[in-house]
Parts: C-alpha cells; sequence; structure tokens
C-alpha cells in the first residue's frame, strides 16, 4: 500500500470508543491464474451503536471484508495477508478458533442477502433460531425456545407460536428475512452486518426490511455494518458512508457528505447513473468501462481507466486515502491534493449536476 | 329493497377472524407443517413398486426374526431321518420346500434360519459401511485440503482390493467363519463407495448459504457437519445404503457359496445353496430352488424400495 490514512501511533487515544476498527486490512485469493487481491488495505471503523454503509458495484470487495471481519474466508484459497481488525478492544485476527466461534452470533451477527437460500430446509425456523441462543447464552431448550418466539415477535413476525414450527419453505421471502434478522438479534450483538439484505426482495417489501433494520438499531442500539450497492438505501438507512472501489476504499464520511457532496469521481459516477425524474426520457448515464481485471491492476489509482478527470499523476502512482477537510472526511483522489488543485473546479461542476439530478426527485 | 345486506363476515377484524381460526381445530391441520421425511413418507406411500418391495423386504425381516419361533422344526436339532437316505424328498405337506438330501433335514427351516444371517449381515454391513462413509466423506468434502486428499487416497486404495481375495486370507489367518467378521469385511468394503458419493454431496452443500449463516451464528465444524449438512445429504446416503444391501446379501451369499463365508454348518442362503451343490445332479430341485428364491425376493424388494425412495426424497420430484 501506498501510504495509509491511519496512523497508528495516534490510533489508541483516538479509538477508545470505537467498537469496529478495521486496519489495513487485505484479503487475498490465490486462484489458477495467480493471486486476486479482493480486499487491498482496507481502513474502517464504526462507533458504538454507530451505522455505516459499506458501498460499491459487484466484485468490488464489499462482502470479503464482511467475511473477513467474521473470519469466515475460506481457507484456502483465500488469506487474510495483512491488517488488524479491532473489536470490542481485541484484534479478531489474534483469535483462536474457539475464541471466534463465540464472537460470531454473538457479538457480531450476519444478515444475509438471500432469505431464501440461507435457512436450512430440514430444520424448522424455531430450531435454527433456538440453535443460536443455546450455543451462546448457554440456555435449555425451553427457554431457547421462548427466546426464539420472543426475537420472532420483535421483527413482527405474526402469530410466531405458530411461525416457530414451520419449515423454511412454508414461509415467503420477507417472512424469511424477518426470520434472519431475528436469529442474528436473538443474542443481542453488539454488531450487525447486513450483506445486501434487501437486494433479493421486491420493492415493497425492501422498505419493511430496511423500517425495520432502523427501527430494531435505534431501540437496541446495536452497531449496523450495511453492504449494499444501492444508494437509496444508503441515504435512508446509514450515518456514515464508506465507498470501495476495487478492493480499497476511496471515499468516506457521512450519508450526507458522500453523497450530497461527492469528492471522489467513482461516487459522483455512481450517483449520476441512478435513474432520476429529472433525466427522464435521456439517456442513462454510465460508468464507462468496467472494474479492472485482478490481474493487470493499473498501475496508479485504480479507477484511472474509468475516470473522465484523470490525468498523468494518476497513472503515475496510487493516491493515499487522506483527510481533506477538517470534518473527518477522507478521499483517495488526486483532485484533492496541491496538485490537482488546478482540475478540481471541473470535477466539482459535474459532482454538482450528478447531485442536482438525484436531490431533485 | 333490493340492496343486498352486506355479510357479517366482513365486519370482523384481522385479529378476529384470526382468533376464529386458531380455534377451529380443522384449519389448523390445514396449516399443520410437515417435515421433509413426512412430504418423502407421503410420495414414498403413492410408489405402489415400493411399497411392494417394501413388504417383500420386511416381511423377510419378519420372516426371520420370528419364523423361526413359529416352525416345528429346530435348525439345531436335526429331526431324526426315518432311513439312512441320500437323496432328499421333494415337497410336501409336512415339508413344503421339500427335504434335503444326506442329513434329510427341512429346506423350510432352513432358508427361515438361513434369513437371520443373510439379513443381518447384509443390513448390518451397510450401516455400519453407510456410517464410516458418511463420517469419512463428510470429513474429506467439508474440510477440503490435505485431509481431503489424504482420506480420498486411502478411497482408492481400498477400492482397488479386490473383495474375494481379502475374504480368503481373512478366513484362512484371521479364523474366518464368524458372521459378525464377514459383516465386518463386507462393511470394509462399501464404505469407500458411500464415503466418495457424500464428498461429492459435501462439497457442493458446502457453499450453500444456509452452512455460511450457521457459522456466521458460531456454530462449530463438527456441528456444521453432522447437523446442517448431513440432514441435507441424507435421501442419496439412505438410497445407496438401501441398495448396498442388496448387493452385499448377494456377494454374501456368493462368498459362502465358494467356501469361504460364513462357517459352513450355519445356515445362511449361501451356505444352503452350498451344500445343495452334490444333490442337484440327483435331481433335489427344491434344495438350491427355495434359498435361490429367498435371495432373489429379497434383493427385487430392496431394489423396489430403492427406487421409490429414490423417487421420494428427490425434492424435484416435489408436487
Amino acid at each position: 500500500m501506498t501510504g495509509t490514512a491511519h496512523l497508528v501511533a495516534e490510533a489508541p487515544l483516538a479509538r477508545d470508543d470505537l467498537l469496529l476498527d478495521v486496519r489495513g486490512l487485505r484479503t487475498h485469493f490465490k486462484v489458477m491464474d495467480g493471486t486476486v487481491k479482493a480486499v487491498d488495505g482496507v481502513d474502517l471503523s464504526i462507533a458504538q451503536g454507530q451505522t455505516l454503509g459499506l458501498v460499491g458495484e459487484s466484485g468490488c470487495g464489499k462482502s470479503v471484508t464482511a467475511l473477513s471481519i467474521m473470519r469466515l474466508i475460506d481457507i484456502p484459497p483465500g488469506k487474510i495477508v495483512d491488517g488488524e481488525i479491532w473489536f470490542d478492544g481485541r484484534d479478531l485476527l489474534q483469535l483462536s478458533d474457539s475464541e471466534i466461534h463465540d464472537v460470531r452470533g454473538n457479538d457480531i451477527a450476519m444478515i444475509f442477502q438471500e432469505p431464501m437460500t440461507s435457512l436450512n430446509p430440514v430444520f424448522t425456523v424455531g430450531e435454527q433460531i433456538a440453535e443460536a441462543v443455546r450455543l451462546h447464552q448457554h440456555v435449555g431448550g425451553a427457554e431457547a425456545r421462548n427466546r426464539a418466539i420472543e426475537s420472532l415477535r420483535a421483527v413482527g413476525v405474526p402469530a410466531p407460536e405458530r411461525r416457530v414450527r414451520q419449515y423454511p419453505h412454508e414461509l415467503s421471502g420477507g417472512m424469511r428475512q424477518r426470520v434472519m434478522i431475528a436469529m442474528a438479534l436473538s443474542c443481542h450483538p453488539k454488531l450487525l452486518i447486513a450483506d445486501e439484505p434487501t437486494t433479493a426482495l421486491d420493492v415493497t417489501i425492501q422498505a419493511q426490511i430496511l423500517e425495520l433494520i432502523k427501527e430494531i438499531q435505534a431501540r437496541t442500539g446495536t452497531a449496523l455494518l450495511l453492504i449494499t450497492h444501492d444508494l437509496g438505501v444508503v441515504a435512508e438507512t446509514v450515518q456514515h458512508v464508506a465507498v470501495m472501489y476495487a478492493g480499497r476504499i476511496v471515499e468516506q464520511g457521512t450519508a450526507e457528505q458522500v453523497l450530497l457532496q461527492p469528492k471522489h469521481p467513482y461516487t459522483q459516477g455512481l450517483l449520476s447513473s441512478i435513474p432520476g425524474r429529472q433525466r427522464r426520457g435521456r439517456e442513462l448515464s454510465v460508468i464507462k468501462g468496467v472494474v479492472p481485471n485482478p490481474f493487470r491492476m493499473p498501475p496508479g489509482c485504480k479507477f484511472e481507466p474509468r475516470c473522465p478527470f484523470a490525468w498523468e499523476r494518476c497513472r503515475a502512482s496510487e493516491p493515499s486515502l487522506a483527510a481533506t477537510d477538517r470534518d473527518g472526511r477522507t478521499v483517495r483522489c488526486f483532485l484533492h491534493t496541491d496538485e490537482g488543485a488546478s482540475r478540481r473546479g471541473a470535477y466539482e461542476a459535474a459532482a454538482v449536476a450528478a447531485v442536482r439530478g438525484v436531490v431533485a426527485q | 329493497m333490493t340492496e343486498i345486506e352486506t355479510p357479517r363476515v366482513k365486519e370482523l377484524t384481522p385479529a378476529e377472524l384470526e382468533a376464529i381460526q386458531l380455534e377451529r381445530p380443522d384449519f389448523e391441520v390445514k396449516l399443520e407443517s410437515l417435515s421433509q421425511w413426512q412430504l418423502a413418507w407421503r410420495r414414498f406411500k403413492k410408489h405402489r413398486l415400493a411399497i411392494v418391495g417394501a413388504v417383500l423386504f420386511f416381511g423377510m425381516c419378519a420372516v426371520a426374526a420370528f419364523g423361526p419361533f413359529l416352525l416345528p422344526y429346530n435348525f439345531y436339532t436335526i429331526p431324526t431321518p426315518d432311513k439312512f437316505v441320500y437323496a432328499g424328498r421333494p415337497p410336501s405337506l409336512a415339508h413344503p420346500f421339500g427335504e434335503t438330501g444326506g442329513l434329510q433335514r427341512d429346506v423350510l427351516t432352513l432358508v427361515v434360519n438361513g434369513a437371520r444371517l443373510s439379513l443381518l449381515i447384509g443390513v448390518g454391513a451397510s450401516i455400519v459401511g453407510a456410517t464410516i462413509g458418511a463420517i469419512v466423506g463428510g470429513v474429506a468434502g467439508y474440510f477440503g485440503g490435505w485431509i481431503d486428499n489424504l482420506l480420498m487416497r486411502i478411497v482408492d486404495i481400498m477400492l482397488s482390493l479386490p473383495l474375494l481375495f481379502v475374504i480368503l486370507v481373512v478366513s484362512k489367518f484371521l479364523g474366518g467363519g464368524s458372521w459378525y467378521l464377514i459383516m465386518f469385511i463386507f462393511a470394509i468394503f462399501s464404505w469407500p463407495g458411500i464415503s466418495r458419493l457424500v464428498r461429492s454431496l459435501f462439497l457442493s452443500l458446502r457453499g450453500e448459504d444456509y452452512v455460511d449463516a450457521a457459522r456466521a451464528a458460531g456454530v462449530g465444524d463438527v456441528r456444521i457437519i453432522f447437523r446442517h449438512i448431513l440432514p441435507n445429504a441424507m435421501s442419496p446416503i439412505i438410497v445407496a445404503a438401501t441398495l448396498s444391501v442388496a448387493s452385499v446379501i448377494i456377494s454374501e451369499a456368493f462368498v459362502s457359496f465358494l467356501g469361504f463365508g460364513v462357517d459352513v454348518t450355519t445356515p445362511t442362503w449361501g451356505n444352503v445353496l452350498s451344500n445343495s451343490l452334490n444333490f442337484i445332479t440327483v435331481g433335489n430341485w427344491w434344495w438350491p430352488l427355495f434359498p435361490g428364491l429367498a435371495i432373489v425376493v429379497t434383493v427385487l424388494g430392496i431394489n423396489f424400495m430403492g427406487d421409490g425412495l429414490r423417487d421420494a426424497l428427490d425434492p424435484r420430484a416435489r408436487e
């Protein structure tokens, strides 16, 4: 990595209030043709009870980041080659297998993208929720069952006493996602990771599920890491946003800052590709090109080949994730360094246009 | 007044409606949750040939279990021959399956007693083999890597050993002839095939979302293998184990026939067949016919049942 944003020396002082603090995480996969650097130097942090949205297009490393935090990467072919994942005062990467089993499901819980396939077809939903409870809370069968009913009720499943006896195939997609959420919340985790929790649901259910996650987050005070490619979901649900591209964080800030004043050309590109009412009838805007081939990453900025604002500087070396102003925002782009000062004007005009197209809706 | 009165049901709130529905037992029955096994049993019942097969197989099991108590002749006390004859006697009312040559034993008694060990060896070896196969295949498929490589090379070696040769060696050098030793050998020879099947099932099931979800919930590897993946892999294992009962019964008969199986004085279908060898030329057709028929009926029943199980347990066949 060509210079990381975080300064390890000052870290212990400033980061006491952080629940999750990922530093310089690199997760690589060794495959036949070489090494895929799916996550290559990710820094992100979440304070107690806060919500962070991790945004990016398919294949940028969002899910791998989440799975790395849970230490659920398959080894081989995957390997966490570098970094630290501080959670609640412990580096998760240093924990033994049995210690990490205690963290999973208990301190950190995860909701998956596909509610249709994330429940085991041979068990009733009650058994599946109760399993996590029995495993972590060391309670008996009857108590675990009551807890399962309670958590189903908490996520708005009607007639939970009857639902616990049903099998996953008897439930609709929205219902199953509620079950998944109930399962995740049954042990009162400190951090909830939701990996595209609404992608597989239809639009009306999406809104319900997001509302539910938001409400539960507010009620229980659990921290939330929401992974999504949908900027609309981000705008509605989270306080902070980190934008990922090609295994790196390219921009970080509050949801308002990132969505209303995007600093990175990639974020700006994402915003302008949202179809909006203002743009009706016009051709949809796209980010030209594709995510770079993992075996032939550009030598400089990874977004440079697709970036309309790129110049020679961007090909020479990779920018670091640097603070832009005093309000804690960071961005990985030369436009916001002294070298890019002369070009910033053109970018900002495009960014304003992109934001106007969405916000005016 | 032409206006139609609004039905009173409409005035009920959804909550009241649900309360009514909950109190109606017939409504509850409709909502009864069926597990995968209950659904499979439903499908199995509709499969006529499978039911015939199951009746044949379990009928034979019942004969093996209770038959010896119901017969007039005890296997161990040979009925005293009324006169010393070499040739047997054809089926009669007193001996419906005829009598053997030589010691003039009742063939029915031999077949019924033989069912015990033949079925016990067949079922026992298959259960032991399927259990070992499920454990080895599950561990290999779930963990992959060097564990998988090691276990599968052992399987390759096992599958390249000739069954007959090993049985010959064991029965000659380990003092073979006891039924549990024979059963154990058949189990040793049946697990490698099943472990390959289970491994391939685990390789695909390991990538299922619910396995990731279980891991994310903090469930340990052993529990995931046996509680989460194995039940989902159970259907093909059951089918394979069922069909393996048939092949073990045939192999046992074959090995006994050659004189390397269970001790010749103990009745198994293979031994009864083997003993009849010298009397076939004398025209004692009933002596080999009835134990042979018993094998055919049992194996056919198991195969029908296996086919039915395959259809009933295949989730794609769900109506």
